[in-house]
């Protein structure tokens, strides 16, 4: 490790805190296969109306197993939702790590104590609704995305990776977090070795 | 000299399994050797020199050609975004229903799988169908697994193969054609069954992935935007062609490689873009070149009167006749075409097939039936085949857990395929 390298990643984590929460949801939708050629003024539209869905949807108690785990760090995973049968899966040694980067950063105000984990149960929670419940069509309707149009009528498409917006947006709603957990999974993964640059 | 000859295939086996020798050089390795013990001169008739390695090399040309077509046309399908817009509308229209966009991608590996074979294959499909197929829900073994079942789907419809098939084994291609035909049902049966068995046993998924966002924005460099949908025929085109109309192969590829330039790039953009995915297309068609130009050597070492003379008796004596024998012993030797074992087609697997025509134990239809069978495993299951590690290091598995999942739905296509060889040849 040389002198230098804390100090560049001091700068990145700082650099990300000021990243808006609008902008990460346009970051994980340009990061998602299918949007490669897309415009960044639609992908802001798209991440703006899935980021204002998730943060309207109406709490909902989670009737999934929990299970918590390790090996998160290693498969850069901090949750996983399973439909059969409905499991939520904590990664313990991601959770762990998240809560050290809110202390290191001074972001406790954004993340009190405890709220990673809530927030990883209401993400995976509103998965599983987003899946079977009515909302599904609700949130295609609400993105707007037009795929085919036979006279008046017309078929509104999918849009990857929104649900995964609102579904960060709605944990941040219901556990009164100051930022979007977004900005949390960015740090992190800024603060992990990637393949390739382990030494 | 028989016994020895097999015993020398055997240590050419351990070498590939145990990774000391590349494929190719192995098999090249191995025809110089088995020449020698069948008493061939160094040069002359039937010879070492002239015989095994000057006319066995190009014994397989045409589909070194049919190989070389079918890349290029992968490079321009990759390089004009129409794999990348197929996959795209199938995420668009079925994305809130898993096993929809799971059986879109399905159908977008199996064109490509007509076109071209290998990593080049799964990486135009998943490319973008794995992850898309992951971002919606499917489990990630079962996203490899559906690019491969689909690319499978496709094989008896790829043309180089066919080609491959109806040279190695000197075969009319109507013959060849007429089999995989036979073969297809199976191969799409075993698709549909894997992509709506394992959507439903496994359910969906959907994971809090600290790869989900880029710490950094993306640029705003020039990206390609859809392809026009007129464009998103051009894959099936060679097979129309050479299916419907009974076209050559060669013909129809290049109408395959026209068709894709013409319906994407501007008139002043075409002679710089076809060269462009032309030499790229070289790069791709590399390794199974090399490939075929080692199976060639073998098939002719294979095939030289001194082989044949001593392995005739060996392989008469083990080799079952009676059909439901022939269904049931080469439907439990399926595994040895995986880990480039002996049965692997583009391998030994070669050499065992040239063999069982020369020594005539069984017609060379017959063997036609057995190989592809086998080849519809290996195309999906083997975990030392480049487009199986590549799809499941993508979706983040190991090629053996792709391995586990498919082996049974693979397995069934090889019975069914061994039945009707059975039924219809012997």
């Amino acid at each position: 490790m040389t002198a230098t390298e804390p100090t560049i990643r001091e700068q990145e984590l700082a650099d990300l805190a000021s990243v808006d929460d609008t902008e990460w949801g346009v970051r994980l939708l340009a990061a998602t296969p299918t949007h490669e050629g897309r415009d960044l003024g639609l992908l802001r539209q798209w991440a703006c109306r899935a980021d204002e869905f998730g943060a309207r949807l109406a709490p909902v108690p989670s009737a999934a197993r929990v299970v918590e785990r390790d090996g998160g760090l290693e498969s850069m995973l901090l949750a996983r939702y399973t439909s059969r049968p409905p499991t939520v899966e904590l990664y313990t040694d991601t959770l762990a790590l998240a809560e050290e980067l809110v202390d290191a950063r001074g972001w406790r105000a954004w993340y009190p104590p405890g709220s990673v984990r809530a927030a990883a149960l209401a993400h995976e929670a509103v998965h599983a609704r987003l899946h079977h419940g009515p909302e599904k069509a609700a949130l295609k309707q609400a993105l707007g995305h037009t795929v085919l149009r036979l006279g008046r009528h017309r078929v509104a498409g999918h849009v990857a990776g929104a649900e995964e917006v609102a579904a960060h947006a709605y944990a941040r709603t219901v556990c009164g977090l100051g930022r979007s957990p977004l900005l949390l999974t960015a740090a992190l993964r800024a603060v992990l070795p990637r393949p390739g640059r382990e030494k | 000299m028989g016994v020895v000859i097999l015993l020398v295939m055997a240590a050419g086996v351990a070498l590939m399994l145990a990774r000391r020798l590349p494929t190719a050089f192995a098999l090249v390795l191995l025809a110089v050797v088995i020449a020698f013990l069948a008493g061939a001169p160094f040069t002359g008739k039937n010879s070492v020199l002239d015989t095994v390695l000057q006319e066995g090399a190009p014994t397989l040309a045409a589909t070194m050609i049919a190989i070389i077509l079918g890349s290029w046309l992968g490079k321009l399908l990759d390089e004009t975004g129409i794999a990348g817009t197929l996959v795209r509308k199938i995420v668009e229209f079925g994305g809130d229903r898993p096993t929809v966009v799971a059986l879109g991608v399905l159908a977008v590996s199996a064109l490509v799988g007509t076109v071209t074979g290998s990593a080049p294959a799964a990486m135009l499909a998943g490319i973008i169908g794995i992850p898309a197929m992951i971002a919606v829900g499917v489990p990630k073994v079962t996203a490899a697994g559906t690019v491969l079942m689909g690319i499978a789907v496709g094989i008896p419809f790829e043309l180089p193969l066919w080609q491959f098939f109806s040279t190695a084994l000197e075969l009319p291609i109507p013959t060849v054609r007429g089999f995989m035909e036979k073969l297809f049902p199976f191969a799409l049966a075993a698709a549909l069954a894997f992509v709506l068995v394992e959507t439903r046993r496994r359910g969906t998924e959907h994971a809090w992935s600290l790869k989900s966002v880029d710490t950094k924005p993306r640029s705003r460099r020039e990206e390609l935007g859809d392809a026009p949908w007129y464009a998103l025929l051009a894959p099936a085109v060679p097979l129309v062609l050479a299916l419907g109309f009974e076209l050559a192969i060669i013909p129809s590829l290049l109408a395959g490689v026209l068709y894709a330039l013409v319906t994407t790039t501007r008139p002043g953009a075409m002679n710089k873009r076809l060269l462009r995915t032309l030499y790229g297309g070289f790069e791709v068609a590399a390794p199974p070149i090399a490939l075929f130009i080692a199976i060639g050597i073998l098939l002719a070492a294979v095939k030289l009167p001194g082989t044949v003379d001593a392995l005739e008796p060996l392989i008469k004596a083990v080799s079952p006749h009676n059909p439901v024998a022939f269904v049931l012993v080469f439907t439990l030797l399926v595994p040895l075409c995986l880990y480039r074992g002996p049965l692997n087609v583009f391998g030994l697997g070669a050499g065992i097939a040239g063999v069982l025509i020369a020594t005539g134990i069984y017609p060379a239809v017959a063997v036609l039936g057995m190989a592809t069978s086998y080849n519809q495993v290996f195309g999906v299951a083997d975990p030392t085949s480049t487009q199986t590690v590549w799809s499941a290091q993508y979706a983040g598995v190991t090629p053996q857990q792709v391995m586990v999942r498919t082996l049974p739905y693979v397995w069934a296509v090889a019975l069914g395929g061994l039945c009707v060889t059975a039924a219809t040849y012997l």
